[in-house]
């Protein structure tokens, strides 16, 4: 049980471990930065989240989050209004998830490779069609998407908690959430069971696309600029959210809140080192030895359960 | 005498697959191995390749006390075994293969390829198998791969060679290759153990027979003093224990129809039904097609031809979703494999194939979940913590139980059980039956697959019976098991 509620507790003792070691730490505007830093890593790895659990991985979501968000600025600078642009910057997102997802069924092809394929191929048609230059003419009222209050509580806050609760409730109350669980931990008892195995896998990464897309539309919103570069490497991180919070890559287990704490605890430790001067480059190093250590103590836990 | 095995004992876990297997064997020998399935025949012979180490028993070699720790020793005497399954390196070459773990080399570490190929080459030739020795192996046939297996058995086996049923997936030709390789092997002094369900094509060949039942050896005699009858009789020679009883039940409506039904390449026009009311049982021996029929009936296999009815409408069953929606369910063979979600819970488990049930407009409805869980852990009696337990942590014949119970809630009327019985306790068996049992009171049809032949006794109105592919017969439910073994295993009718 202490080993379970781990990543809790890391979180808490890294928030503890903070405030006492930076005064700069407990500020508003240092969490608030923190948060909204940390939103659009969230909103993916919920995505992967899912993903993961029905067994498969996406690799290509770095590069999703660039289309999402460069084809959405491009319709705001094409003269879209600003909510119909978001919509099309998640569709966007959603498309590349569905094309993922048939691709691992129909062709049977390992999610791994397919993704590092679309990785390449994804982000490859965002250099073409932006011809490899940023978008920049944006509304001004667009930053409200990324940096926006209410009440003091920045508004990607608030999204993000209903996308993870919108999440949870799909994975834990509903026929579909049941069935990637189970396609994840078993695929073949899952078939066996008369369960249409391909139809759920394809959902899991199109619904994974379409959070990457809103999460692609968050970061424009935040540089004001639509990027084809965006995104890069964003992948891992969203991958070691979902692994430090418990999910396991062969499928059959996760939860939302265990994802969530993940990806809080790489933020911390990003915002934590910056407070405390250590180098960016060791920044690296020591969120890396943390996703190691976290499913060590996983595979530690589920050997002595047997 | 080359080889005397004594009272070799051989447990995996809990389970004892070899009680007391005794076998000699001499030089310039070919000595027929014969059981049933599971019997012990294929451990007996691991041990002797020194694929298994035996935990009792007295293992002689040409007289002496051996102790053999892995394959390579077994190969140092000489001793080499031709298996069944294959065990080839699929991306190496045939000749590759021929010569692995013994690669002629040129230097330290370096391998001899161009020699390799030579002598793959001659082994070949020598015996006419439509093999080239630059091939990959894995663009083999299961028969070609079988004759690689072979080659590599000739070439390493200089004393004592096993053959475990290599010809049943040969044609005639290489069959009688085969056979010709045996027997030029008797004539150069080498020992030979055949295990084999095909007594009539091997009598001109073997000089002794040894029959192993239940993991003990129970019969040994030269071949020509022995009639088939004899030797039946030894295989399935147990007094049946009655375990269960069951009263046959008013037969219902044709629930389940097949006519003339093949899929590639196995299954041939295989036709039977199956009424409301009704336990049939499906007997033969391993890789007569059972399962696969299970597999083809339940969508998982493409049918070649034939049609399949249910509750008398034809029905063209693609995947397992329409077999489901048709009113199918199948209890596969291996539950850890196919028949659970075993890191999952019980309740997640048994609610997996029927979900409405526990849901509405898709969200799940956790009260409903739970009372319907409870309700089926009470009624199989699913010995368990709580609900939410892991199914894998559940012992074997509970976790069958939850298995079916994911049917239960589907209400399905025709059931396909696959070795329901495997590796679970007799008192789990026992309720399994009654399952079944309650299930056919219900009004279901149900297939029952098993290797257990007292059990097909018990159980089944009527048994069908498979022999490569075909169904060789059927039995009323008190048949013997003499009648089954003789449909199951052998070509014609012996004489009596």
């Amino acid at each position: 049980m202490i080993q379970r509620l781990l990543p809790f507790l890391t979180l808490i003792a890294l928030f503890v471990g903070l405030s006492i070691a930076s005064p700069h730490f407990l500020t508003s505007t240092n969490l608030s930065s923190v948060v909204r830093q940390t939103a659009v890593i969230n909103i993916m790895a919920l995505g992967m989240t899912l993903i993961i659990i029905g067994g498969g991985i996406d690799l290509s979501v770095g590069s999703i989050l660039a289309m999402g968000g460069l084809i959405g600025s491009m319709a705001m600078e094409k003269g879209v209004p600003i909510v119909p642009a978001i919509f099309i910057g998640i569709c966007t997102g959603l498309v590349c998830g569905f094309l993922n997802g048939l691709m691992t069924t129909r062709l049977r092809i390992n999610p791994f490779i397919v993704t590092l394929g679309t990785l390449g191929i994804y982000r490859g048609v965002a250099l073409m069609i932006s011809n490899g230059l940023p978008v920049h003419s944006l509304p001004p009222a667009f930053s409200y998407l990324g940096e926006g209050t209410i009440y003091g509580i920045p508004f990607v806050w608030f999204l993000l908690v209903v996308c993870a609760v919108a999440v949870h409730i799909l994975l834990e109350h509903t026929k579909h959430g049941r069935f990637v669980f189970a396609i994840g931990s078993n695929p073949d008892a899952a078939l066996y069971a008369g369960i249409s195995t391909s139809f759920h896998t394809v959902t899991v990464y199109t619904i994974g696309g379409a959070l990457t897309g809103l999460a692609g539309m968050i970061e424009a919103s935040r540089l004001m600029t639509g990027q084809p570069t965006a995104g890069q490497g964003y992948e891992l991180q969203a991958i070691a959210a979902v692994v430090i919070g418990g999910g396991s890559l062969r499928g059959g287990e996760g939860t939302v809140i265990g994802t969530l704490v993940g990806a809080f605890i790489m933020g911390l430790l990003a915002n934590g080192s910056d407070l405390l001067g250590i180098s960016p480059y060791l920044q690296q190093a020591i969120i890396g030895a943390v996703i190691i250590l976290a499913v060590a103590v996983d595979e530690l836990r589920k050997r002595r359960l047997g | 005498m080359l080889l005397q095995l004594q009272q070799m004992e051989k447990r995996f876990g809990g389970v004892t697959a070899l009680r007391s297997g005794t076998l000699t064997v001499q030089s310039g020998e070919v000595h027929l191995l014969m059981g049933e399935n599971g019997a012990g025949k294929s451990t007996l012979m691991k041990i002797v390749a020194g694929m298994y180490q035996p935990d009792g028993g007295a293992f002689l070699w040409q007289g002496q006390p051996v102790r053999l720790t892995c394959p390579a020793d077994a190969s140092a005497l000489g001793i080499a075994m031709v298996h069944q399954e294959s065990l080839l390196a699929p991306h190496l070459t045939v000749a590759e293969n021929i010569f692995l773990g013994k690669l002629p080399s040129r230097g330290p570490g370096f391998v001899d390829r161009r020699r390799i190929h030579a002598e793959a080459a001659r082994l070949i030739e020598a015996h006419n198998f439509p093999l080239q020795a630059g091939w990959r192996v894995d663009r083999l046939s299961p028969a070609g791969k079988q004759l690689v297996e072979i080659c590599r058995a000739i070439h390493r086996g200089s004393s004592l060679l096993i053959f475990d049923e290599p010809t049943s997936s040969l044609s005639e030709a290489e069959t009688h290759e085969v056979f010709r390789i045996v027997r030029t092997l008797r004539e150069r002094g080498t020992g030979v153990i055949y295990i084999t369900h095909r007594l009539e094509e091997l009598r001109s060949l073997g000089d002794r027979v040894t029959v192993l039942r239940d993991g003990e050896t129970v019969h040994t005699a030269p071949l020509a003093e022995c009639t088939t009858e004899a030797i039946i009789q030894h295989m399935v020679g147990r007094p049946v224990t009655a375990i269960y009883t069951r009263e046959s039940l008013p037969i219902g409506e044709e629930l389940l129809r097949v006519d003339h039904l093949s899929v590639a390449p196995l299954l041939k026009d295989i036709s039977f039904s199956l009424r409301a009311g009704e336990i049939v049982g499906l007997a033969g021996l391993v890789g007569a097609g059972r399962t696969e029929l299970c597999r083809a009936l339940f969508g998982l296999d493409r049918i070649t031809s034939g049609s399949v009815h249910v509750a008398g409408r034809p029905v063209s069953i693609r995947s397992p979703r329409q077999a489901v929606a048709a009113g199918l369910a199948l209890i596969p063979e291996d539950r850890q494999r196919t028949g659970l979600t075993t890191a999952l819970p019980i309740s997640h488990n048994i609610t997996l194939a029927h979900f409405d049930e526990v849901s509405r407009y898709g969200f799940l409805n956790r009260a409903a979940e739970q009372s319907v869980s409870q309700k089926f852990i009470q009624q199989l009696r699913i010995k368990c913590e709580s609900p939410r337990q892991r199914a894998g942590r559940l012992s074997g014949g509970n976790q069958q139980k939850v298995a079916i119970a994911k049917w239960l809630v589907k209400q399905a009327r025709v059931f396909l059980f696959d070795e329901p019985t495997r590796g679970i306790d007799v008192g789990a068996k026992v309720e399994v039956f009654e399952t079944m049992d309650a299930l056919a009171r219900a009004g279901a049809a149900i297939l029952m697959v098993s290797s257990e032949l007292p059990e097909l006794l018990q159980v089944p109105d009527r048994i069908l019976v498979m022999r490569q592919g075909t169904l060789t017969g059927e039995l009323p439910g008190r048949a013997s098991q003499e009648a089954i073994m003789r449909l199951a295993a052998f070509d014609k009718e012996p004489a009596a």
